[in-house]
């Protein structure tokens, strides 16, 4: 079975590990132009960018020969779990031959007793014992990222560098021992990088989880940041995502008390997240939120509405950048420098930042 | 001191709408409905909320604004879900978070509907009024209306169903163009709400997955007249997400069975006379279509 699912980010990396360790070949043809270009063309021009990028993504992946493909799913109230209904039929309609699994994600008993083992032929054990694996490994994930976000902020040479080293590092991980060394490795070259490192500003990062995750969908904007000497906060990686799903994430509730005031009923998606986040960001006192979302996403832009009113109460600037197919990574730069120009000339001010 | 209490003419008005302003006369409390939809709303809307909702939400906001300085009070229901668990458009849900930002708290009275009408009315009716026996019995004078005309299909005349939302079709800003050009061409037009209630809240199929309360209605009408008539016209809004992906399968189908579908995209900015011409085209092609 040579299997493959949309391309999300660093932490591609544990889903992967997940299909292998059940028996499968994993295929993941890399995010670019042509990606882009191929899911537009098939898609409906109505729909938000995720699904453009995912189609695209699912078309390379059946180019190379690929004969299952995963997707997750879960109809709600967003879009997003509606994506593979409309997605099989125009992969169908293309004349590709493949199985597609969408893979539920608000059913885990489902997911464990049922589907995958009866996909894979596996007992439900091994499914469980995978799934803790992929569980630790985007736990390491997400400490590769928060590492490599510090030095980027401090030394963007060297932090091209450490990329490299390290995912290499990961992919070959393949016990729980080597990932709980890797680990504290991580965490102590980050404690030692914030010791050494001045950080001129602190962004924080809100938004649709798809494209704070994959870095081609968000134009490589923490890069960029990075580039410019800024640390970049994010709270949303798919450790967090797991372990919210499988409701033991005690940090969300935190999130949800505090994104209430504004939001009274949660629109679906990750709106909450993101008005959650954005609060707890301005009371550990960063200089600015940047939210970012998919062009038309619906959730989020009711979330515009709440940011508008938090920016106002905490003193807190917030820039929205919705982003579609058309984006150019140039106009985006020049928001984002015009934004930390104002951020510099608060700071120098020394208009006093909200604090709890 | 008069308590006045304003209602959008927006959105959900164009389904419980009669049902409210019915309440309130019975219960005795003076009510202001806004108008009809006109250009400076729009205008308001379109100002005041995000530049990517879909022009119904536009239009609400714009009606909320209106209203801001002439009520005491505004009644905003929030749909939790209309019934089954099934729920309404995000944008719907988030209709509270958007007038949060033009009124304080305590002006407005939104209680849930949570698959029941009277709830929300029964506790909107003891916050004007202290008198639970007078709201309950303000609540079971309400006329309902239960006149439904019977739908007929004769191969006489030239049949076109209408796929969209009530708050897109009823609105004159909006929609009534598209319902007075087929008429003009000589159509019978079928809607969504000429359907009982058991073929819109049917559980088939596709349908049984789809999770937004209205477009399962407007997908299943969809079904149900898939065979009966000649032609489609799918009308939504620019940014309307559910829309885009039902839509898009409504269409797919269709096109299986060789019915011609026509879709049409509004926003602020569509003229009127864009719209006829679209829909004349249409017409026309159905007519040589049926000649042949």
């Amino acid at each position: 079975m040579k299997a493959a699912f949309p391309f999300i980010g660093y932490d591609s990396l544990a889903l992967k590990d997940f299909l292998t360790l059940l028996g499968a070949e994993v295929c993941l043809p890399p995010l670019t132009k042509k990606t882009l270009e191929l899911g537009v063309k098939y898609s409906p021009e109505m729909v938000c960018l995720p699904f453009k990028i995912t189609l695209g993504n699912f078309i390379e992946a059946l180019e190379n020969g690929v004969d299952t493909l995963f997707m997750a799913a879960g109809a709600r109230k967003c879009r997003f779990g509606y994506y593979h209904y409309l997605q099989e039929k125009i992969l169908k309609e293309l004349g590709y031959h493949f199985r597609f699994y969408p893979v539920s994600q608000y059913s885990p008993y489902e997911f464990f007793f049922e589907k995958m083992p009866q996909i894979f032929n596996v007992s439900p054990l091994k499914v469980l014992r995978a799934f803790y694996f992929m569980v630790k490994k985007s736990k390491t994930c997400e400490n590769f990222k928060n590492c490599l976000r510090v030095i980027r902020a401090i030394d963007y040479k060297e932090s091209i560098r450490f990329e490299k080293k390290y995912l290499k590092k990961i992919e070959a991980a393949k016990k729980i021992k080597a990932l709980n060394i890797l680990n504290k490795e991580l965490k102590t070259k980050r404690k030692k990088f914030l010791k050494e490192g001045e950080i001129k500003l602190k962004i924080g990062l809100v938004g649709e989880i798809y494209f704070l995750l994959e870095d081609f969908a968000n134009q490589e904007i923490e890069k960029e940041l990075g580039k410019l000497g800024v640390l970049v906060l994010s709270k949303r990686s798919l450790y967090r995502r797991l372990k919210h799903l499988l409701k033991i994430e005690i940090d969300f509730l935190k999130i949800y008390y505090y994104a209430k005031k504004y939001l009274p009923l949660s629109p679906g998606g990750e709106a909450m997240n993101t008005v959650g986040e954005a609060i707890e960001f301005a009371k550990n006192g960063v200089d600015g939120v940047i939210h970012i979302f998919p062009f038309t996403c619906m959730p989020e832009n009711i979330v515009l509405h709440s940011l508008e009113k938090i920016s106002e109460e905490y003193n807190l600037p917030i820039l929205s950048l919705s982003f579609d197919e058309h984006t150019s990574k140039t106009g985006l730069l020049t928001r984002i420098e015009a934004f930390l120009e104002l951020l510099k000339r608060r700071k120098r001010n020394g208009i006093c930042l909200y604090r709890h | 001191m008069k308590r006045k209490i304003g209602i959008i003419r927006a959105l959900l008005y164009y389904r419980y709408g009669e049902l409210f302003v019915n309440f309130f006369k019975n219960l005795g409390v003076s009510y202001l409905l806004s108008p009809k939809t006109n250009k400076e709303i729009v205008d308001l809307g379109v100002k005041h909320s995000s530049s990517e909702v879909c022009l119904p939400l536009k239009v609400a906001v714009g009606h909320l604004l209106y209203l801001k300085n002439k009520v005491n009070y505004l009644f905003l229901p929030q749909v939790v879900y209309p019934y089954e668990k099934l729920y309404p458009c995000p944008k719907m849900l988030g209709l509270k978070t958007i007038a949060l930002a033009f009124y304080p708290k305590k002006k407005l009275i939104s209680f849930k509907i949570k698959g029941n009408i009277f709830f929300p009315l029964f506790l909107t009716g003891l916050k004007l009024k202290k008198d639970p026996f007078r709201v309950i019995l303000a609540y079971l004078r309400i006329k309902r209306k239960k006149e439904r005309k019977e739908i007929s299909f004769d191969n006489k005349h030239l049949k076109v169903a209408i796929i969209s939302h009530f708050y897109n079709l009823y609105d004159e800003a909006i929609g009534s163009v598209v319902l007075e050009t087929f008429k003009k061409e000589g159509f019978v037009v079928y809607l969504k709400e000429d359907l009982e209630k058991e073929i819109l809240r049917k559980k088939d199929g596709f349908s049984k997955k789809i999770k937004w309360a209205f477009e399962r209605e407007l997908y299943n009408a969809f079904k149900y007249y898939l065979e009966r008539v000649d032609g489609f016209c799918f009308f939504y809004s620019f940014a309307c997400g559910p829309d885009s992906l039902i839509g898009e399968m409504m269409e797919r189908e269709a096109k299986e069975k060789g019915v011609p579908f026509l879709k049409i995209v509004f926003d602020e900015h569509t003229g009127r006379e864009g719209i006829v011409t679209r829909i004349e085209a249409f017409c026309e092609m159905i007519k040589q279509k049926k000649n042949l």
